[in-house]
């Protein structure tokens, strides 16, 4: 039988790379743990919506994906959404929070989110989500 | 203080802390307080602004701060370092998140604010003009007093 292989490999010996903006150190430990524990690449981590735009442009266009918490100090995570689609309208930017509000969620995917988890995070569900936006 | 504002806090406690610790939790008697309130050594609190407003605020002893901090992280914590912060904080975050999630879809408008967290013993919490509802939890790693003070603008 064939082992599957880890989520974060492109699958050309090369991983994905992922940038994660949250104001928990809690929630990017984690994040990181769930992700690591697959191959995935943290390339940078920023504790706030202002330092995550900063670090998506420093490390364009090395980032396959971004994880973005809302609600943050200084730069609220759909602000940080939309700057970041202004600047790449191409960048696969999965929301994460603990509100699971209708319209907030809405507006997210509107602005371009590519998915929205809602908190507590599951580790099969934040890897199923993030492997159909990387697929596509 | 309408009591359908507090049942959303009170599910949704018990439900999270269920989900993610995995104990046994206990909702006892609710009370209600009109003047400045004692609180225990740690507690985490979180504003919310719009239609309905106030605060929600999560107390409880470093001890039962501890037990949940080690349990969330699936290590031994012992000092209530930033690591320990953001875990309680989170636990709020959680809570607060699914309860105006529910209470959003009863049709209030509002947000949040980022949570904040205060340490120290012989704190008190006074609302002026909003009187509290208290709601102690009762679980396996201890117990946690849900004190939500929130009012119709």
């Amino acid at each position: 039988m064939s082992e599957k292989n880890p989520v974060g490999d492109r699958g050309d010996g090369t991983f994905f790379r992922v940038l994660l903006i949250d104001d928990s150190v809690f929630v990017i430990k984690q994040l990181s743990q769930i992700l690591q524990s697959e191959k995935f690449e943290i390339i940078a981590t920023a504790t706030d919506g202002e330092q995550g735009i900063e670090k998506y442009k420093e490390f364009y266009p090395n980032i396959d994906l971004v994880t973005c918490d809302i609600t943050m100090p200084k730069v609220d995570g759909i602000t940080t959404l939309e700057k970041i689609i202004d600047f790449d309208k191409n960048a696969k930017i999965i929301m994460i929070s603990a509100l699971g509000k209708e319209d907030l969620v809405k507006k997210a995917l509107i602005t371009g989110a590519k998915n929205y988890i809602v908190k507590p995070l599951d580790r099969e569900k934040v890897l199923s989500r993030i492997e159909s936006i990387l697929k596509k | 203080m309408r009591v359908e504002y507090i049942n959303p806090f009170v599910e949704s406690s018990v439900s999270v802390m269920r989900e993610i610790l995995g104990i046994e939790v206990k909702r006892e008697q609710i009370s209600l307080k009109s003047k400045a309130v004692p609180i225990l050594d740690i507690a985490v609190i979180i504003g919310l602004v719009g239609q309905v407003e106030g605060r929600v605020l999560f107390d409880m002893k470093l001890e039962t701060a501890l037990r949940i901090i080690s349990k969330m992280n699936e290590e031994e914590i012992t000092k209530f370092d930033e690591l320990a912060k953001a875990t309680i904080t989170e636990l709020g975050n959680m809570i607060t998140g699914r309860a105006v999630t529910k209470l959003s879809e009863m049709g209030y408008r509002f947000d949040v604010t980022p949570p904040a967290i205060f340490a120290g013993k012989d704190m008190e919490i006074s609302d002026v003009e909003i009187e509290a509802l208290i709601v102690p939890i009762e679980t396996s790693l201890g117990r946690i007093e849900i004190n939500v003070a929130l009012r119709e603008k």
